[in-house]
């Protein structure tokens, strides 16, 4: 026996890894068979090929293994000749593993080498999560048999630590009954070894001895329909158990055989060899359907990103036109142009005092003050709106699609009422955006029209002197009372934007309309994108990386790599 | 039992509503197995109170050995190769037809007489494939009549009693048929007195464990006879009781209310009606806006200004404003079946709507469960997309308040063409006299004076200035007048725009709230 090439372990190791970091965190439909199958391959790795590659020639683990009631306990009781292991009436029988090999042996059990997630007990068994070590003389070295549990019970967590324990045997040793042998668990399990050459012992326990042909010959025709015609198979008749063990010539061939592939260094060689060829062997499938899920899981939580972005698109879109396609954008540029050239203040002192003058007139009559509404804060309130409007929408549009999507009501769970609303901090950010925005309007108008300022101030004092002859004319000639002036100063407000276009040229005006648009698009977008971030956070948190199906796929590249350079 | 039972009938009718309610509102698979159930139970109603009672277990547990045990001969062939039963076998006890429209319901084409025995008359005895084998098809068949049987018998051994795929699969989902479930433990002659009790006692364990603490346990053995007898007194008492295809179906019945019973809200917290709150205000503001009624009102002003002055104008001046169009006809409203002119809501307004809309649907909402908030929220998305057709219409048709001409307006109308008049007849009679002049002749008529000041002159100046006068008079009255219009029209357009919230939005929530409660009070009932 050579030693393994130094670079399969590696590979082994990096596929372990990689196996342990995979993340399964979106409940699609594979997903938790893909976990359990990653579970089990890094298990296996650490349990049985990483100990076997790195040490051919330790003793030969054969675990006995098979459905509750089939008599496990029993059978290694009566093979090894003493009371190693409880046997009982009670279903599950065995809860704890135990280990029965040879003195000599202990040390390669005792340790780490194999099975390093169960704790080693030795005297009486121990409870759950254990493995009882038992030496005996009477077991020749190179041999040591694990008692396991049962693979088919209600107790869901030795069904686990059975699937672990075989994956971790050089050889198997499944015990099956008369009544059970068509069960369709331990058949899965069967068709497993099959899958991964496994080797292979068949045990037909508890025949009643008068149908003990027919039924080992019906068994021995479903094995090799099943493609396991290479395993042994052994009939131990229902006879009276003498002190708990079965009669010696019941098990005497399954001893036998036992203890001469103990014996014999090479033929218990080529059992440890199949089998890890086998475990080898089967890596590549399994993990190619690891990677398969994580590409599921890859693909779940791109439609979920893609439901937000989606939604927080549509939410862009639909704030774009309603500013774009309403009066907000040039009421804001050409209030802040007003503001800027000056002029603006006096034509609204003016307006103010000849509106006073009304009111005091009107109110004079009526006793109601009239109500003036003002420019500035209907416009903030408008683009606030709009903006907590359409997040609502995509927040709740999000969670809706969430729901269906696979994975997506689990990372919701919980959080949905909060997640459907925009987040607490939304109005205040959204308001202070508002806020910001005008403030570069502002900045944008003024650095525009720094050299035509004189220009487009004399042009609006024409304007407005023009219009507030008119205003005073038309107040004196009704008293205040129609408000006549409103139209005329709405009318200089009119002439106003022309004024702005005719000092700028009207491209310049749309220009300057179009980059306070896109500021307002900066600042919507990202506080989009802080609202959509709290579902694409979810996804993150839940989903593998993107690299994680390609990594899998290169590690057992490199696993296969390393198998044809030691082979 | 110490409370009196609700009887089946009322139990089904309970569900039946329940799942109708569920059908038209909820998105929920509970409700199609509830209605699968209905029919189930329509169709065992039909065929009679015969006992089925079915023999399930795993490959090689005996329950064909067991199953002959009781008919009394081979009906069932045993065998020591597995899977052996493939198909369900039954056994008849009793002379009725109606066991075989029974069997043919329950599609089980084998068949056995047994001769009469009172005590088991009415009995019909299944015997199932196994559930546990290689064969799915055996599973297929199993899991069809385990829903359809009136009794269950679970046949265990002592090997495979603890087996997963009886006890995760059947046992523990069936915990809420307890009372309709049988377990027997076979193959007990092969363990020892102690052992047995010991197995015994586990298995009991393992039932209360999963909720199935009611359900009785016999140990017997079909190959030797042991403990057949008691169970076959067990099976006679429930034949004879009549009642296991009602307790089957009552054990059905309420399953499918417990099921359905996770869309109703936990305990007894009572739904809220929808409306008449915050929100219900809220919503009329943000759907008036969106309607335009800001607009109509202050075209309404504008309108009732511009008539109040061109009636009370001068009238020399006064055709000019006819030049202006009317503000308020502009909008063509007063037609419900046509569209009005105004301008459709804008996207804050819109926004608005949304946003009342939700917070509306969020607070009826409160405390109920998802299903039925998503159902709110369809059904306030369905009524989103009618409200701005249904308030269009409804601005449309409503009155603006009455529009008599006031009779002051007449009065200083009239008032204004007699100063009109008088200023006339004062420039004419000055034009006379410019004539008279020319000819020489203004020294022939008399010229009246009233405190020294000439009569024509007075006549044209105290027309021209009083007709000025009475047209300032009476602006602010006119102003007056259009405010009172504009704040009754904004009454009358914001109740058609509430009508139409109530009838379009609350209305529809309410009925939401109510189907929930219905729903749930019928569930309740299903389940007591």
């Amino acid at each position: 026996v050579t030693a393994a090439p130094p670079r399969l372990p590696d590979a082994l190791t990096a596929l372990r890894d990689r196996l342990a970091a995979a993340p399964f965190g979106l409940a699609t439909a594979g997903r938790d068979d893909a976990a359990r199958a990653a579970r089990a391959v890094a298990d296996q790795i650490d349990d049985y090929l990483l100990p076997r590659l790195l040490d051919l020639d330790a003793p030969l683990l054969t675990v006995v293994g098979g459905s509750t009631g089939a008599g496990k306990s029993t059978l290694v009781n009566s093979l090894v000749g003493a009371p190693v292991t409880t046997s009982g009436v009670l279903r599950p029988t065995t809860r704890a593993p135990v280990l029965v090999c040879a003195r000599t042996d202990l040390s390669a059990f005792s340790g780490d080498r194999v099975l390093p997630g169960l704790a080693r007990v030795t005297g009486s068994g121990g409870g759950p999560g254990t493995l009882q070590l038992v030496a005996r003389d009477d077991v020749p070295p190179g041999l040591a048999l694990l008692d396991a549990p049962d693979v088919d019970s209600v107790v869901e967590t030795n069904r686990e630590l059975a699937g672990q324990l075989l994956a971790a045997a050089d050889l198997w040793v499944f015990v099956t009954t008369a009544a059970r042998y068509a069960d369709a668990v331990p058949w899965d399990l069967l068709r497993t070894a099959q899958e991964r050459g496994t080797a292979l012992a068949v045990v037909l326990d508890r025949v009643p001895p008068e149908a003990a042909t027919e039924v080992a010959a019906d068994l021995a025709g479903m094995l090799r329909d099943a493609g396991l015609s290479a395993a042994r198979l052994f009939v131990i008749e229902e006879l009276p158990l003498a002190d708990g063990r079965l009669p010696d010539e019941q098990v005497a061939p399954l001893r036998t055989w036992l203890h001469g592939l103990a014996a014999d260094q090479e033929a218990r060689a080529t059992v440890v060899r199949q089998t890890l060829t086998g475990a080898l062997g089967s890596l590549e499938r399994r993990a190619a359907g690891i990677a398969v899920a994580l590409e599921e899981q890859m693909a779940a939580a791109e439609s979920l990103r893609g439901a937000a972005a989606a939604a927080y698109t549509a939410a862009y879109e639909g704030i774009d036109e309603g500013v774009r396609s309403g009066t907000l954008l040039r009421g804001e540029v050409l209030a802040r142009w007003q503001d800027f050239v000056g002029t603006g203040e006096w034509m609204r002192a003016l307006q103010g005092q000849v509106g006073r003058l009304r009111d005091r007139l009107a109110s004079a009559v009526t006793g109601r003050p009239s109500a003036v509404e003002g420019l500035q804060g209907a416009l903030e309130n408008s683009v606030e709106r709009l903006l907590r409007a359409e997040a609502e929408r995509a927040a709740e549009r999000t969670v809706t699609a969430w729901r269906s999507l696979p994975g997506g009501a689990d990372l919701l769970a919980g959080a949905q009422r909060e997640l459907e609303q925009v987040s607490p901090d939304f109005p205040e950010a959204a308001a202070a955006q508002v806020r910001d925005w005008q403030g570069t309007v502002l900045d944008l108008v003024r650095s525009e029209g720094a050299d035509k300022r004189s220009r487009a101030r004399i042009m609006s004092w024409g304007i407005n002197g023009a219009g507030a002859v008119v205003m005073v004319a038309v107040f004196a000639q009704t008293g205040g009372l129609l408000g006549g002036e409103i139209a005329v100063a709405g009318g200089t407000a009119a002439v106003g934007q022309r004024v702005l276009e005719a000092v700028f040229g009207d491209a310049a005006v749309r220009a300057l309309a179009a980059r306070a648009r896109e500021d307002l698009q900066e600042r919507v977008d990202g506080l989009l994108r802080y609202e959509q971030e709290r579902f694409d956070g979810l996804v993150r948190g839940a989903a593998p990386s993107p690299e994680a199906a390609d990594e899998l796929r290169a590690a057992v590249r490199d696993l296969d790599a390393a198998r044809r350079a030691g082979a | 039992m110490s409370r009196k039972e609700q009887p089946l009938a009322d139990r089904l009718a309970a569900l039946r509503e329940a799942v109708e309610v569920a059908e038209d509102r909820l998105d929920v698979p509970e409700a199609g197995r509830a209605r699968a159930l209905l029919a189930k139970a329509g169709a065992r109603a039909a065929l009679g109170d015969a006992t089925v009672v079915a023999l399930a277990g795993a490959t090689g547990s005996g329950k064909s050995t067991l199953f002959n045990a009781l008919s009394g001969g081979e009906v069932s062939t045993p065998g020591v190769r597995r899977p052996t039963t493939g198909v369900a076998h039954a056994t008849v006890w009793g002379a009725d037809d109606g066991a075989d429209r029974l069997l043919d319901w329950l599609e089980v084409p084998r068949r056995h007489r047994h001769e009469p025995e009172p005590a088991l008359d009415g009995l019909v005895l299944l015997d199932l494939p196994d559930h546990d084998s290689v064969r799915l098809e055996h599973r297929l068949e199993v899991d069809r009549l385990v829903g359809l049987v009136d009794v269950l018998v679970w046949v265990l051994d002592p090997e495979k009693y603890a087996d997963a795929a009886v006890h995760d699969r059947y046992l523990a989902p069936l915990a809420g048929h307890a009372g309709v479930l049988l377990v027997v433990l076979n193959k007990i002659d092969r363990l020892d007195a102690a052992s047995a009790r010991a197995c015994m006692a586990d298995l009991r364990g393992l039932l209360d464990r999963e909720g199935l603490a009611a359900t009785p346990v016999l140990a017997l053995s079909g190959r030797s006879g042991t403990g057949v007898a008691e169970f076959r007194g067990e099976l006679a008492r429930r034949v004879a009781a009549r009642r296991a295809a009602t307790d089957r179906l009552t054990a059905d019945v309420r399953a499918a209310a417990t099921a359905l019973s996770v869309h109703c809200p936990e305990g007894n917290a009572s739904l809220r009606a929808a409306g008449g709150t915050d929100g219900a205000d809220d919503v009329v503001d943000a759907l008036a806006a969106a309607a335009g009624v800001p607009a109509v009102t202050a075209a309404v002003e504008r309108s009732t200004v511009r008539a109040g002055a061109a009636r009370t104008g001068w009238p020399l001046v006064r055709w000019i404003r006819k030049l202006r169009p009317d503000p308020l006809a502009r909008l063509h409203l007063g037609d419900e079946r046509a569209r009005t002119s105004l301008a459709p809501a804008g996207p804050v307004e819109l926004a608005g709507v949304t946003t009342a809309l939700r917070r509306a649907r969020d607070d009826a909402g409160e405390g109920l469960p998802q299903v039925w908030r998503d159902d709110l929220r369809r059904t306030v998305a369905d009524a989103e997309d009618r409200l701005a057709d249904r308030l269009d219409q409804a601005v449309a048709g409503v009155d603006l308040g009455p529009d008599r001409v006031p009779l002051w307006q007449r009065a200083a109308g009239g008032l204004q063409w007699l100063l009109a008049l008088v200023a006339l007849a004062g420039a004419l009679w000055l034009l006379a006299l410019v004539g008279l002049g020319l000819l020489q002749l203004d020294d022939v008529l008399p010229l009246p004076r009233v405190e020294g000041i000439p009569l024509p002159s007075l006549l044209l100046g105290a027309g021209l200035l009083g007709g000025l006068l009475l047209a300032l008079v009476a602006r602010p009255l006119v102003r007056i007048r259009a405010r009172r219009r504009r704040r009754a029209a904004d009454r009358r357009l914001r109740a058609a725009v509430a009508a139409v919230a109530e009838e379009e939005v609350f209305a529809p929530m309410a009925e939401v709230g109510a189907d929930a409660a219905r729903f749930c009070a019928a569930v309740a009932i299903a389940r007591r």
